[in-house]
């Protein structure tokens, strides 16, 4: 099993102290890539919640120590260069935010005299939840770190979410933002258990988004959502002061606001949006800020002057300094840590991250096929916001590279009017066609296209190959489908159409550049001016189905012609999958009445069908077998009687045999709304690993949750008896990590099932003509609809008779 | 890994479709590269075209009552020959290039000096006009000649006397030609219809083998193989295997009115296989200059001549092609030779190394340092690449600055369709159109009006457009009726819009008439 695809933006890294290694937060564990490479070399496994917090404890370069905070409530101690967890403290609370001020400010004199450390600590406090109205769920505490323990009693701020905790690099001060307010807490210089620290608090008329210590001076540094950056020179000389400093009273403080201790504040607007990142430098000579827009501003901080980096592409999220001062690393929303050469701001590397998901406007939200997963080499081609396509290796759990699709320069900040809704990928992986769509301003200007793309025999990239403009006029596409073996593909339009594209690259001039390797189209087609919702190839690609709206057509792709009409679902079908090689075609339909159907070919007729809210169907390539990714019903959810079991679990994988309703195995699986599945060719690596199984997986399956976070794993491997072992292995795997667990769901399936007998008025089986008057009679349709039902039966059966 | 986009991309346009077959192959390539001249003056029809077997192939064009020899470089008469009583009909170089024999049309055959122009030999026989005449390939000797007395002869030329007399044509002889092979085989086409192929070994005679063309033949030639024979006669060009005994190989019928000669061409090129690279070229009263592939049985070359054409004529060495026509113009096509190419590189290269000779260079020399930088890589070489600036137009400049008012009207003053049509297509994508057409002053939405009007109506971009003028319409519409010049501006868009208007009725009527016909087809 292969889990991967995390975030690794949910929370800012920290550099290592030579500067070689940086520390991510990645879901429960915190990964450690080498800056030079950016690929990953360790990774520190034990928490069991998303880590929140890492600080690497500054000393001499070899020093490898560092605390993480997480979620699960507890705090850990590590030596990251074996790695080896040291010690553990529980706090029982869910840390958010944690800043260890000591270890900060004195570097390197640490075991001389071993005083105690503490950390301050933004947690979320549960059980104030029900008590008030107005709940207060952040509190700010201290943590005694060598002592392993909780100040009794003592909270800081109390705040309504948790906040992130700022710290100075001095160790000095540390600060949050509430709303319009920033407090800011001087750290006692000998810091025991009792004292407790000195707390200023600065206005502001806007909400603050972020802050920052000045690394030597009095200065902080506050960002607003309006986009103004507010500098506070001088900050906490009268609270602060311990007495025998003169403290003015009558001085003027321009800018600054009511009785607040500072001396001057000013005001810097560039940012047009929300400023998510500011950072001083570490001579103080400079502040970094960033946020929307996607780019890094660098502010001369005495004379306001600005130096950019533009065009990175994606919202700032955070600015981490290093120990060596040329190197540091922004992390940004769609995923990426870009390595920055420090004076020159050029990107030396990225570690890239699985591209997040981004919202789409309106009527493309529900499109399925947000993935096109590559069966052969393991890869997943995942959308992105900037109108290109990432491309994945979902088994070596790092980004291989992008195909910009549409060439224009991504603003972050702006309205979405450029969308690419559609990737498919050839099953050999070798051809990809995408739609982009341009959205029209006040129903001017709309645009859809459709590309298709080739990879390149060297660099194995893409390459564009061939674009078409409004491919169906101004009608949107609503698959796009590749044939199994030969250069050929179908897009299918809400116009009503589907259009069969060929690829005429065989003119070839000996000795010549090959010429006119285009895509042309061959046919089009069209039932009843019905729009065309889905699209598919039988695997041998002699059969191409399209679904109009809820029937589904069968034609001949090279001829053209329609060989059959089945059907018909409740609602629109929005995907049509071939089972494997069988005669089985699998449709799914959403709203108004979600439904999953399996299709006999040869008999022209419904197989059996579920009531079950579909989100994303695989077929295996070989066996008869394939697998859904069913949103579970709210009402199921509800009546769990296991309430931490089904806790965020909102969907189940259901592996089927076409022959029989009844799934094969099932696990239940969390965000599974817009999630995605496939089955892949078992990768040679992944096989040494379960060779001792003796029984190697030939396909496994990819289930790629809504956070785009994956699984990969052996849905076979429970059907022979001498792997069970191994099976039971895995799952043990699967219920620690709580995101799909087997035993709990398997009760539930006789619900499905009394759906399907209450639903579907016809229940199919191998003599259909004995069940169709069988069930109770307020269940049964009407009697007209039953006749014809029973005549088609009775002839369907003679002309099998006759074969 | 993935790279951040950090350069700034220009917008683009959209792409054109792309032709299916490429618009120049590269043999109809080879063919426009002969770069065309006219000699003009020349009066009455040009007969006959013939050039020099030996280097450099000058060329000889009958015309009237006069031989004109021709210079292949400079294209201009190097000599005339004008001591004849009647019409020149034909003409033909000796192997050598040395003489030249001429025929008129009353019956005379003259050799001449090609230098001097002195009438060597005179021969008299035929008692009608005599139509061609034609030197053999190896053999200083003898000629063959043929005319309306229906009798082809074969002469020895020292003696002034026909050898042999070959009857057997019912008709008048128009046209000859000896085999590339042999020197004692030749082709007499007839207006009898027929092709008599003769070897003068054969005592009585007699015809070696006969072919019908079907029409009276004009002109007839010995394809390179000596095998292939290509006659014209009619529309028609036919290609025929003598070897295989006479079999019709092939007809070309892409001329419309009569061909009235041929002759052979040659691609020159390298990369075209051997036996690949010969063409037939015919010429016909259509005006037309085809030229043939046998080897492919296809036309792959075609061009128009504003006259009827008589005669055509081709270099040994490829380059030149000269064709005459029936009013006295010459069309001549020259193409740049390799010897010319190579001797003008040559001496640029001798000039070259005098000059570095001459100056030696000292770093007193501001451009001592800058020596070496005009230097090609050699194959070897790393190359350091310094990153390639993208060159950004105005309007790429103005929207990089968000200046996007400034940047739709800098690109409607630059009168490229396709940019304006782009920006506004990226102006649409930053929700910015509308806004941009809001805060046009006066003379800025004349230039969108102007070119609304001259675009709304083309089908490549009307889709944008046509939304757009009605949005500008409704959007300023005070602005436009306060505006004299603007009202004149919309005048001329409803004017172009009622145009297309009614050209859309008309296809639509078209379309009615024609869809019931394809229904029926489509049935059958």
């Amino acid at each position: 099993m292969i889990r991967g695809g995390s975030s690794y933006i949910s929370s800012p890294p920290a550099f290592s102290n030579d500067a070689k290694r940086l520390l991510v937060c990645t879901a429960n564990t915190v990964s450690i890539f080498s800056t030079s490479t950016a690929l990953q070399v360790a990774s520190l496994e034990g928490h069991t919640a998303a880590v929140t917090s890492v600080i690497v404890v500054p000393g001499t370069k070899v020093l490898c120590y560092c605390w993480t905070a997480s979620l699960d409530g507890t705090i850990r101690y590590w030596d990251f260069s074996v790695p080896e967890l040291l010690k553990t403290l529980d706090v029982k609370m869910p840390i958010f935010s944690m800043v260890i001020p000591s270890i900060v400010g004195q570097p390197a004199e640490s075991n001389e005299k071993l005083t105690d450390v503490f950390a301050y600590l933004s947690i979320e406090d549960k059980k104030v939840q029900e008590n008030r109205p107005k709940a207060m769920h952040g509190q700010i505490r201290k943590c005694n770190l060598t002592a392993s323990r909780m100040v009794g009693g003592l909270i800081l701020k109390e705040t309504p979410q948790p906040e992130f905790i700022t710290v100075s690099s001095s160790g000095k001060f540390f600060g949050i933002r509430n709303k319009r307010k920033l407090h800011v807490w001087s750290v006692p210089a000998i810091d025991s258990g009792r004292s407790l620290a000195k707390k200023i608090t600065l206005h502001h008329s806007k909400t603050l988004s972020v802050l920052a210590f000045h690394p030597t001076e009095r200065i902080v540094a506050a960002g607003d959502v309006t986009g103004r950056i507010l500098v506070w020179r001088g900050f906490g000389y009268r609270t602060f002061s311990t007495g025998d400093e003169l403290v003015n009273k009558e001085e003027e403080h321009p800018g600054v606001r009511g009785n607040d201790d500072a001396d001057s504040c000013s005001t810097w607007h560039w940012h047009s949006a929300e400023v998510k990142v500011l950072s001083f430098s570490s001579d103080g000579a400079y502040l970094y800020s960033g946020g929307k827009e996607g780019v890094l501003v660098v502010w001369q901080l005495d004379t306001g002057k600005k130096k950019f980096l533009p065009r990175i592409g994606s919202p700032l999220l955070c600015f981490t300094d290093s120990p060596d001062p040329t190197l540091s690393s922004i992390s940004c929303a769609d995923n990426l840590i870009h390595m920055l050469e420090m004076p020159s701001m050029d990107i030396l590397k990225t570690i890239s991250g699985i591209k997040l998901p981004h919202s789409f406007p309106g009527r493309y939200e529900g499109l399925s096929s947000g993935f096109a997963f590559d069966y052969t080499s393991g890869l997943v081609a995942l959308r992105t916001e900037s109108y290109g396509i990432q491309f994945y290796s979902l088994f070596d759990d790092h980004g291989m590279y992008e195909v910009q699709v549409c060439e224009r320069n991504h603003q972050p900040g702006d309205e979405i009017s450029v969308v690419v809704i559609l990737v498919a990928l050839s099953q050999d992986g070798s051809m990809m066609s995408t739609v982009e769509v341009k959205l029209p301003e006040e129903g001017i200007g709309g645009l859809v296209c459709l590309k298709f793309w080739a990879l390149g025999s060297e660099n194995k990239k893409f390459t564009l190959s061939t674009v078409i403009y409004e491919p169906h006029r101004d009608a949107g596409i609503s698959a796009v489908a590749f044939h199994p073996t030969r250069h050929m593909a179908v897009s299918s339009s809400y116009g009503g159409d589907f259009k069969v594209w060929v690829c005429n690259d065989e003119i070839h001039q000996k000795g010549q550049t090959l010429q006119n390797s285009g895509w042309a189209c061959l046919a089009v087609g069209a039932y009843k001016k019905k729009p065309m919702t889905a699209a598919a190839f039988s695997l041998d690609g002699s059969v191409l189905a399209v679904a109009a709206e809820t029937v589904i057509t069968l034609w001949d792709p090279d001829k053209n012609v329609l060989l059959a009409v089945i059907g018909e679902t409740f609602s629109p079908i929005v995907t049509l999958s071939f089972a494997g090689k069988s005669e089985y075609l699998v449709s799914v339909s959403r709203d108004p009445k979600p439904q999953l159907s399996v299709w006999n070919m040869s008999k022209l007729s419904l197989s059996w069908s579920y009531r079950l809210h579909i989100e994303a169907v695989a077929c295996a390539v070989d066996l008869l077998s394939f697998a859904v990714l069913a949103l579970l019903p709210e009402s199921s959810m509800c009546t769990e009687s296991n309430e931490s079991m089904s806790q965020g679990r909102d969907g189940a994988i259901l592996l089927f045999n076409v022959m029989d309703p009844v799934p094969v195995a099932s696990w239940s699986v969390r965000k599974a709304k817009g999630g995605g599945l496939s089955f892949l060719q078992g990768n040679p690596s992944f096989l040494e690993e379960n060779i001792s199984d003796g029984n190697a997986p030939k396909e496994l399956l990819v289930y790629v949750n809504g956070d785009h976070e994956y699984v990969l794993f052996d849905p076979y491997s429970n059907e022979a008896n001498e792997v069970s072992m191994a099976r039971r292995k895995g799952l043990v795997e699967l219920e620690e990590t709580g995101q799909v667990g087997y035993a709990s769901i398997y009760g539930e399936l006789p619900e499905f099932k009394r759906n399907q007998t209450s639903l579907v008025p016809s229940v199919p089986s191998e003599r259909p003509w004995e069940t169709i008057f069988s069930g109770s009679s307020h269940n049964l349709p009407p009697l007209t609809k039953l006749c014809a039902a029973f005549l088609e039966s009775l002839m369907e059966k003679r002309t099998a008779a006759v074969e | 890994m993935a790279e951040p986009n950090s350069t700034f991309k220009p917008i683009k346009p959209k792409l054109k479709p792309k032709p299916r077959t490429p618009k120049q192959t590269p043999e109809s390539k080879y063919w426009s590269s002969f770069k065309n001249h006219q000699i003009p003056d020349l009066i009455s029809s040009i007969t006959s075209l013939t050039f020099s077997p030996s280097p450099p192939h000058p060329f000889a064009a009958t015309h009237s009552t006069s031989l004109k020899i021709f210079n292949p470089q400079t294209l201009s008469p190097s000599s005339t020959i004008s001591s004849f009583s009647d019409v020149v009909s034909s003409a033909s170089f000796r192997c050598d290039g040395l003489l030249i024999a001429a025929s008129d049309l009353s019956g005379l055959i003259q050799v001449f000096d090609v230098k001097t122009r002195t009438p060597l030999r005179k021969l008299r026989s035929h008692t009608r006009p005599v139509r061609f005449l034609k030197y053999p390939l190896h053999d200083k000797l003898h000629l063959v000649s043929g005319g309306d007395d229906a009798v082809v002869k074969y002469w020895d030329v020292a003696s002034e006397t026909p050898l042999l007399e070959l009857l057997g044509h019912k008709d008048y002889v128009r046209c000859g030609d000896f085999s590339p092979v042999s020197h004692e085989m030749c082709v007499t086409g007839s207006y009898d219809h027929t092709v008599k192929l003769w070897d003068v070994r054969v005592t009585g005679s007699k015809t070696v083998m006969e072919v019908n063309h079907g029409k009276p033949v004009e002109s007839v030639v010995f394809l390179p193989s000596g095998g292939l024979v290509a006659t014209a006669g009619g529309n028609s060009v036919k290609i025929w295997d003598f070897i295989g005994g006479g079999q019709m190989v092939y007809s070309m019928e892409s001329h419309t009115k009569t061909v009235t000669s041929v002759c052979v061409g040659r691609v020159g090129k390298e990369n075209v296989e051997e036996g690949r690279e010969h063409r037939v070229l015919s010429v016909g009263l259509d005006g037309y200059m085809k030229v043939f592939d046998y080897g492919r049985m296809k036309v792959t070359h075609s061009m128009r001549f504003p006259a009827p054409l008589m005669s055509i004529g081709f270099s040994p060495d490829c380059g030149v092609r000269v064709i005459g026509s029936s009013n006295g113009v010459m069309y001549v096509g020259k193409r740049k030779t390799k010897e010319e190419n190579m001797e003008s590189g040559l001496r640029s290269f001798w000039s070259l190394g005098v000059e570095q000779e001459r100056r030696v260079m000292r770093p007193s020399y501001f451009r001592y340092f800058h020596r070496g930088q005009g230097d090609k890589p050699k194959e070897g070489d790393y190359l350091v690449m310094r990153p390639k600036k993208v060159k950004l137009a105005e309007h790429d400049k103005l929207l990089k600055k968000f200046r996007h008012k400034e940047a739709l009207v800098s690109v409607l003053g630059n009168k490229n369709p396709e940019n304006v049509v782009a920006v506004m297509e990226e102006l649409v994508a930053r929700r910015k159109l509308l806004k941009c057409v809001e805060n046009l002053d006066n003379e800025e939405l004349g230039l969108l009006l102007m070119f609304l009007q001259k675009y709304s109506t083309v089908p490549r971009f009307s889709g944008l457009l046509m939304g757009l003028t009605k949005k500008v319409l409704e959007m300023r519409v005070e602005d436009i009726r306060s505006s004299e010049a603007l009202k004149g501006q919309i005048r001329n868009l409803k004017r172009s819009v009622e145009e297309e208007i009614r050209m859309q009725h008309s296809l639509q009527e078209l379309q009615g008439i024609i869809s019931p016909l394809l229904r029926i087809a489509g049935r059958g």
